[in-house]
């Protein structure tokens, strides 16, 4: 794989009329490397997606690719001469050439056949070479994924966008598509950014994970330090259900319904106990609590319960495998350190 | 009832292909036959090819740029279909006269004449085009608009310049949308006869037109009518096509709308100059002559009245006739799909031909109820007839449309509360689609007024709408004159015309 270079966004922002657009963004795409980029609708992600691609200029900040600056203030190179790949949410196939039309519309710069071959060597490598002549309108919803796939992935671009890229496969079919594309992801050496709202798809294929909200960056890191280290509720609450608790300053620890744990580094006026569901365990001893409810949901149940504290009630849902109290029965709870998220209130 | 309405709009060419293929009397040599036929095909292509060029580069100019009075622009192009054709006729054919003060002027001081006359075949096809241009703008514009920003953006991201982009990209999936703006103008082309008789190009529709009214003979008119019927269909057929391909992969997935493309400003001020030549040739240069050329003659004001009066009257009740049977088309065209079919046949039919197919059942009417109170009534209501026919499938389309809103579960919600299904109609479907019939009947209204060839030939005695009037005083080369019911015309249809393009404009896909 030739040396490729790295994308990086500095200090971008977009604003829209009254939308939410994206406010200084700082962005960093690495080849080989599939970055996440992950928030809730009108969080400003498909802004982002839309400022590297090229079909939007940004309103300040700059996008250099390598050396090349490609985008500055209400300036951008025009998104045919980036090299940037962007795979639509839609996939975008034209309705009017078949698959290998699609896959060679990229590549008319290079001599037919020469087109033709590198083409059909994608679509093989993609498991889509007997679909070569067929018309986009006759493919399957995940058969029309890959060839977007390669038709991006023909002009072997820097940096390969993909919006959305699982939104329009059902569940059953979606992990399969994901687990199928990343190789040939991977393969291709591009700086790859995936923009999506499904915490899932983000975890299980990024190697640098980037949580957007209103337009700014909550927190970037690997997919684990992101889900074990939140910097905030927010920013918890992006990779899975989360509840907090209060927690009180007590020396060089934080004094919690659930317990006392370490305070982190930093100051911040408050402090508060984050809690997934799966982290606390119903156990033989720990803090009493009362189960007020019960959900079965297969491997596990969902316990809700009431613990009496010093400073009022507190309500939680638990996510335990194994037998569960009855409802008004006793129950004790049990977090391990290593799983206390203790984050600015 | 739903079939029995499209076979109002079908009864009238059946009278024709009979009476073309019954052994009456038509001294019609196939030498003219062949002439008319020919002039036709010609005058057709030629509106094809110029349509297709002013309407496609003035829908992707508005669609995907931003420029000086896009917004405005984007609405006025479509405003020409004010106009009949007859008018923009009588305003060329007067300012570009070869003793007018204009060509008098050019080679005089520019010592240069112009290359071809309006009275021509080039003349009437550039006028044609002028008029019948919004016709290929409203259907591209709308399928540009339809279509996902994501393939155009697509091809940019897989380095197509933004021509190589448009040209091998967005017009091939609008081609649908093309053929069938283009066989609308083509249509328009071949249906018209104020403006072509004017410029004294024979078509088909002139030749109709002069066997009934110089030889008085409906079988010789039938038979010239036949060609075009022919015609006619295959345009019907094509613009079907077209809109039964034009959903092919637009309607799917999160629709946005194209970025526009800024120009740089020499490319902007000709991009506005462009679509601002189009209204003014479609539109406002003709108008404008007309008005400047009839303000020194004082107009036969009670002729005028009586002839808008006329207009008007005949214009609301076709519009409310017509509107009441394309909605019974409507409500049963789940049951009879093949009835709206039938009834489209009458959109492409040319006004002249429907007003011979009728003309043959009247004369028989006429000799069974004689006397002139009966004779008037009967005129009035074959008018209507005509028009109705004609019109219905224009009418059809957006009352289907705006039926097709009404989620048929609350159609079968009605019908569990113990409502029938004329009651359902009344209460539930109807009301809900009301926005569609008022569009429907403004559609049938603007058509009406601006209808000649049918009025000319099936209105009672003394009955002249503004249309008749001002084809008589044009006939008389009295073009002054024919410019006070032309413009008056004009000013009735605008309000309904603005109207329409304003909601067409302002509309996006997916909603109403």
């Amino acid at each position: 794989m030739t040396d490729r270079p790295t994308l990086t966004a500095t200090g971008l922002a977009r604003r829209y009329g009254r939308d939410a657009g994206v406010h200084v963004v700082d962005l960093t795409l690495v080849p080989g490397q599939v970055t996440a980029l992950l928030g809730p609708s009108g969080s400003g992600k498909s802004t982002l997606l839309r400022l590297i691609a090229g079909l939007e200029a940004p309103d300040a900040g700059e996008i250099r690719l390598g050396e090349t600056v490609l985008s500055w203030p209400g300036q951008t190179v025009p998104p045919e001469h980036r090299g940037i790949g962007l795979m639509f949410q839609e996939h975008a196939l034209f309705p009017h050439k078949t698959v290998l039309g699609n896959v060679t519309f990229g590549l008319s710069h290079l001599p037919r056949a020469e087109a033709r071959d590198r083409a059909l060597d994608l679509l093989r490598s993609l498991r889509l070479e007997d679909r070569a002549k067929a018309w986009p309108s006759t493919l399957s919803g995940g058969e029309q994924q890959r060839v977007a796939l390669a038709r991006a992935l023909a002009r072997e671009p820097a940096v390969l966008l993909m919006d959305e890229p699982f939104s329009g496969l059902d569940a059953s079919l979606r992990a399969e598509v994901r687990d199928a594309l990343t190789p040939a992801l991977r393969a291709a050496g591009a700086a790859v950014l995936i923009v999506t709202h499904d915490a899932e798809d983000a975890l299980a294929m990024a190697d640098h994970l980037v949580l957007l909200d209103q337009g700014e960056v909550l927190q970037a890191g690997t997919p684990e330090a992101c889900y074990l280290r939140p910097v905030s509720l927010a920013a918890a609450r992006m990779l899975g259900p989360v509840e907090a608790l209060p927690a009180r300053v007590d020396g060089d620890a934080v004094a919690t319904p659930l317990g006392r744990f370490a305070k982190p580094e930093g100051e911040a006026t408050g402090w508060q106990l984050l809690v997934r569901p799966g982290d606390v365990r119903l156990a033989d001893q720990g803090v009493a609590a009362t189960v007020v409810a019960r959900r079965f949901a297969g491997n596990v149940t969902d316990v809700t319960v009431v613990m009496i504290g010093p400073d009022g009630e507190h309500r939680l849902t638990v996510s335990h495998a194994g037998p569960v109290p009855a409802i008004g029965q006793p129950a004790f709870l049990a977090l391990a350190p290593d799983r206390a998220l203790v984050v600015p209130a | 009832m739903g079939l029995g309405a499209a076979l109002v709009a079908i009864l009238p060419l059946i009278g024709v292909v009979a009476t073309a293929l019954g052994d009456g009397q038509a001294d019609i040599a196939l030498s003219d036959l062949s002439r008319y036929a020919l002039t036709s095909v010609a005058l057709s292509a030629q509106v094809a090819v110029l349509t297709a060029v002013l309407g496609v580069t003035a829908a992707w100019l508005v669609v995907g740029h931003d420029f000086p009075g896009r917004r405005w622009l984007s609405w006025a192009l479509a405003l020409p279909l004010a106009a009949p054709a007859f008018a923009l006729a009588y305003g060329y054919a007067d300012l570009f006269d070869a003793a007018g003060d204009l060509r008098i002027w050019m080679r005089g001081t520019l010592g240069v004449d112009m290359p071809f006359e309006m009275r021509s075949l080039g003349g009437a096809g550039l006028i044609l085009s002028l008029a019948f241009y919004p016709y290929v703008y409203l259907a591209m514009r709308a399928a540009l608009l339809n279509q996902s920003s994501q393939a155009i953006e697509a091809a940019r991201m897989l380095g197509a310049s933004p021509a190589r982009a448009f040209f091998q990209v967005a017009l091939p999936m609008a081609r649908p949308a093309l053929a069938a703006g283009v066989a609308l103008a083509v249509m328009e082309t071949l249906a018209d006869y104020g403006a072509v008789q004017f410029l004294g190009v024979q078509t088909l529709t002139t030749g109709v037109v002069r066997a009934w009214f110089v030889f008085g003979s409906v079988e010789a008119a039938a038979r010239i009518a036949l060609p075009l019927l022919a015609f006619a269909a295959v345009l019907m057929w094509i613009e079907r096509m077209g809109r039964s391909g034009a959903d092919h992969d637009s309607g799917r997935g999160r629709w946005r709308p194209l970025t526009l493309q800024p120009l740089p400003p020499v490319k902007a001020a000709l991009a506005t100059g462009f679509c601002l030549m189009l209204v003014g040739l479609g539109l406002v240069l003709p108008l404008g002559w007309m008005a400047h050329t009839m303000i020194d003659i004082t107009p036969e004001w009670p002729r005028l009245i009586a002839a808008a009066r006329h207009s008007v009257g005949l214009a609301v009740i076709a519009a409310l006739v017509t509107v009441a049977l394309a909605a019974l088309l409507a409500l049963g065209s789940t049951r009879h799909p093949l009835a709206a079919r039938i009834a489209s046949l009458g959109y492409a039919t040319p006004g002249a031909v429907m007003a011979i197919g009728l003309l043959i059942p009247a004369a028989v009417l006429w000799r069974l109820v004689p006397g002139s109170v009966g004779g008037f009534g009967m005129g009035i209501a074959l008018l209507i007839y005509a028009y109705a026919a004609r019109l219905m499938a224009a009418a059809f389309e957006p009352i289907e449309a705006g039926l097709t809103r009404v989620t048929p579960s609350v159609v079968q919600a009605s019908r569990m509360l113990g409502r029938s299904e004329t009651g359902t109609a009344w209460a539930i479907q109807l009301p809900l689609a009301r926005g569609a019939l008022f569009t429907a009947a403004l559609v049938v209204f603007v058509d009406v007024m601006k209808e000649l060839p049918a009025t000319l030939m099936l209105r009672p005695f003394n009955v002249d709408t503004l249309a008749v009037m001002a084809d008589n005083y044009a006939r008389d080369e009295r073009l002054a004159n024919a410019g006070w019911p032309t413009l008056l015309l004009v000013l009735l249809a605008l309000p309904a015309v603005l109207w329409l393009t304003r909601k067409i404009s302002t509309s996006r896909p997916g909603e109403p």
